[in-house]
């Protein structure tokens, strides 16, 4: 098999099993817990649980709703960068073999390449504050810094496969993406599996009881 | 039980006890740290062990080790853990009882939507299975398993405090027809309450029978299932949470109620409201209203009227947790206080966002724990200060407990009140005769029972066997508990007040031997203190009393005292006493 074929290789067939591994234990994972039994409010609702599941959700992408996102703007950011450039390393594993005219053109090649550069730096952030903040150092397990070294790794392997020109940076990226496929769901990764559910039962939960969303504005303007 | 068969339980039981909530809860946490210092326990002590996601994965370690996939293959990869004896046990007690009030700020502060709360829940529910709770908190459970209330007050002196306190309302009204009703049918509100109510608090119970009066409430209290109060939401028992429940819930029924009023208790409003009816599964044919609620309604349908220029001292208000992060209930006591006072204040941050007083999940009962509980009250207190308020107001007797504690403990120049007792304070009625008034100079009058009262100072001694004088009773004193003793037992007095903190053997040891002595069990005794645990921690009246699961005392009254509070209780006694020597 010359390079080129196992660059192909790599980017589809490669790919594709890995993808179908995790789509299977994701499987596996939502049917246990969909097993388990839903506690369920009897009382009638004092709020509106739908909107609060909606706003629960979105809560995300409005970090004035939350002290804890409030009064640590910078924490929230490397959130924000981090996630976005793992949004871009998982849209460039698809436009390189599907859609490789895309990167031909230098502004949106660039653009990846800074996105996915600077989640790289601030994944490298986190693992210093992970490894030296006591209040993280001692609720990190083994899995929390695996995952986040590896997914670093997996951003700068993106940031170096966009250009999609050097095979050695291309064979790189693709392998960290099929081995993440793969590793992935038995991760601590895999919370953006549970998360939409997390949020919308919370969401419910206080909604339903006309907590959420929250009252009173002025409290955000003190936690600052 | 031995250590094997506990640990064997609580295994078995967590595999019982996880909902799909709980699942995602537990494994959808990240570890980022964000909801650490929205925490009171690490904000005031920065503690690392402190953070709500070190606290809760004492318990996920276990989920992991026994449930979780990944946990359950590689177990040291994801921080799973077994649980080995019953040392792991007290660890879990330590950090989901004495490190967690169950206050929810986490909660609303993770970006995951981690129920951290709800997860030490069902961490205590399984400590509480093999026995491993604090001492005060089975205690209580154990009084509302057995009698119907946490302060195991008797049918006959509930019934009689309510039938005192209807004398006490035709004074105060003017009004001899006047009188809190029990057990009356087909009423519009049945109207349940926090024991503490009945036993140190009456004026919150007459100002809410006041507030009915004046709305013209077809209203009843009951007989039975009157404890709106539930420790089965602390201890995470659910056959105790659906009981307490549902012995409100069947007496609304059988005396065909049309809505429950629960009054100023957070968590009492909480667990009868949005908990119970699950616990229990009983789909209610009626609505439950928290008193702010039913408040609130008589002033926006004219039923009362408020002159807030009766109330001038500047006025904050403290948000229970049970009521603004479960309950959804933060702008009625908001509005109650702007129409009953002159100079109401916001604390920051408030509503859902506002610390907790540091007393909730049954923090109050825990005293073991209180240094911990006072040293994390630290956030409050500086809340409470910047506000420059002389009052806080909160709808919740167990916070009322705590501020109380935390004032004391910094030192704070504050009082505390329910929003009820504001409210009646400012009320308009034809003829008005403000509460305190009556109270102290009107209603409360002996005739000639014997007070022996007991403290150190003679200041004090002399302010109260005068007080006591001017009201009808006849006085005894001592300066020390042997001679308190002594008088005690060659003049046999009717009722003691008494201190906490005297020159060689404490109020403490003296209440000790009272209650142990089967000659003077039944003598009343009010304490009367002004200790500060900062400057004394060893001396602990309520860690004492729990620990030997002692009977509380008749009345507890801090210092500097409060006239009025203070007649009322002892009048409220003697009038028991004096049914009771009737029946007799
Ligand atoms: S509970 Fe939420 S905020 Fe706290 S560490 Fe876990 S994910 Fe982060
Ligand atoms: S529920 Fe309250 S006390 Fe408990 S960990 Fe969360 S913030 Fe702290």
């Amino acid at each position: 098999m010359g390079s080129g074929s196992i660059l192909r290789f790599m980017e589809n067939e490669a790919q594709i099993v890995a993808l179908s591994v995790m789509a299977l234990v994701y499987a596996l994972k939502l049917r246990w817990i969909f097993k388990k039994n839903l506690v369920k409010e009897i009382t009638p609702a004092k709020g509106d649980p739908q909107k609060g599941a909606r706003l629960s959700l979105l809560s995300i992408a409005m970090p004035w709703t939350m002290e804890s996102m409030l009064k640590h703007p910078l924490r929230y950011f490397e959130f924000v960068i981090f996630h976005l450039g793992v949004t871009a390393a998982i849209a460039a594993s698809f436009i390189i073999p599907y859609a490789p005219k895309l990167f031909t053109i230098e502004s949106v090649m660039y653009l990846f390449q800074g996105i996915t550069g600077f989640a790289f730096i601030a994944g490298a952030v986190r693992l210093i504050k992970r490894s030296i903040m006591p209040d993280l150092r001692l609720i990190s397990s083994m899995d929390d810094y695996f995952s986040l070294i590896v997914l670093d790794v997996w951003l700068l392997t993106a940031f170096f496969g966009i250009p999609n020109k050097d095979y050695t940076a291309l064979i790189s990226f693709f392998i960290m993406t099929a081995f993440f496929l793969i590793f992935v769901p038995f991760s601590k990764i895999s919370h953006y599996l549970y998360y939409p559910f997390a949020r919308v039962y919370f969401g419910r939960h206080f909604g339903r009881r006309g907590v959420y969303p929250k009252v009173g504005e002025k409290n955000m303007e003190a936690a600052k | 039980m031995n250590n094997t068969e506990n640990v064997q339980k609580v295994i078995e039981l967590l595999k019982k006890k996880i909902s799909r909530q709980a699942a995602i809860s537990f494994g959808v946490c990240v570890h980022c740290g964000m909801c650490t210092d929205t925490c009171h326990y690490y904000a005031a002590t920065k503690d690392p062990k402190m953070a709500p996601a070190y606290k809760v994965d004492q318990l996920r370690k276990l989920y992991k080790y026994y449930i979780d996939w990944t946990g359950r293959i590689v177990p040291g990869w994801v921080g799973a853990k077994p649980l080995k004896d019953d040392k792991d046990l007290d660890m879990l007690m330590d950090a989901l009882y004495g490190s967690c009030t169950m206050c929810r700020r986490c909660t609303l502060n993770c970006p995951m939507g981690v129920d951290t709360a709800m997860l030490v829940r069902i961490g205590r529910s399984l400590l509480t299975s093999v026995g491993k709770a604090p001492q005060g908190v089975k205690d209580v459970c154990k009084a509302q398993y057995e009698t119907g209330n946490q302060m195991a007050v008797t049918k006959e002196d509930y019934l009689e405090t309510i039938e005192w306190l209807s004398e006490e309302l035709q004074t105060a009204t003017g009004d001899r027809g006047a009188k809190i009703p029990i057990d009356k049918k087909n009423a519009n509100v049945v109207y349940t309450i926090n024991p503490r109510e009945v036993k140190y608090a009456p004026l919150s119970l007459l100002a809410a029978a006041r507030i009915f009066y004046a709305a013209g409430e077809n209203w009843t209290m009951t007989s039975e299932g009157w404890d709106n109060t539930n420790f089965g939401l602390f201890a995470g028992d659910d056959v105790l949470g659906a009981l307490m429940g549902k012995r409100q819930f069947d007496k609304v029924y059988e005396l065909g109620g049309r809505k429950l009023v629960v009054s100023e208790c957070g968590h009492g409003f909480r667990a009868t409201k949005w908990e119970a009816p699950n616990w229990a599964k009983m789909d209610l044919k009626f609505p439950i209203e928290s008193f702010l609620e039913t408040m609130t309604r008589y002033i926006k349908e004219g039923r009362i009227r408020l002159n807030s220029s009766v109330n001038k001292e500047s006025v904050t208000y403290h948000d229970p947790c049970n009521l603004a992060r479960s309950s959804g209930i933060t702008e009625e006591p908001r509005f109650l206080l702007r129409q009953s006072v002159m100079d109401y204040r916001e604390m920051y941050p408030n509503r859902a966002d506002n610390w907790c007083c540091s007393g909730g999940g049954g923090a109050m009962s825990m005293s073991e724990y209180t240094p911990r509980r006072l040293e994390v009250a630290k956030m409050k207190a500086e809340q409470l200060k910047a506000t420059g308020a002389q009052i806080v107001v909160t709808a919740c007797h167990n916070c009322v407990d705590a501020l109380s504690d935390l004032i004391k403990y910094y030192k704070l120049n504050m009082n505390v009140k329910v929003v009820s007792e504001l409210v009646s304070e400012a009320m308009i009625i034809e003829k008005r005769i403000p509460l305190k008034v009556v109270a102290a100079e009107e209603i409360i009058r002996g005739s000639g029972e014997r007070i022996l009262v007991i403290d150190d100072e003679p200041d004090i001694v002399t302010y109260l066997t005068t007080l006591f004088e001017d009201h009808g009773y006849k006085t005894l004193s001592a300066f020390s508990v042997d001679e308190a003793m002594n008088k005690i037992l060659s003049e046999h007095p009717d009722m003691i007040t008494l201190d906490i903190l005297m020159p060689g053997k404490t109020g403490i040891k003296l209440y000790h031997e009272l209650r142990s002595k089967k000659e003077l069990l039944n003598i009343p005794v009010i304490i009367i203190t002004g200790i500060n645990p900062v400057d004394y921690p060893q001396i602990d009246f309520r860690k004492f009393i729990y620990e030997r699961s002692l009977p509380h005392p008749e009345g507890f009254i801090e210092k500097p005292v409060n006239k009025e509070q203070l007649l009322i209780t002892v009048g409220k006694i003697f009038a028991h006493k004096q049914t009771a020597v009737k029946d007799a």
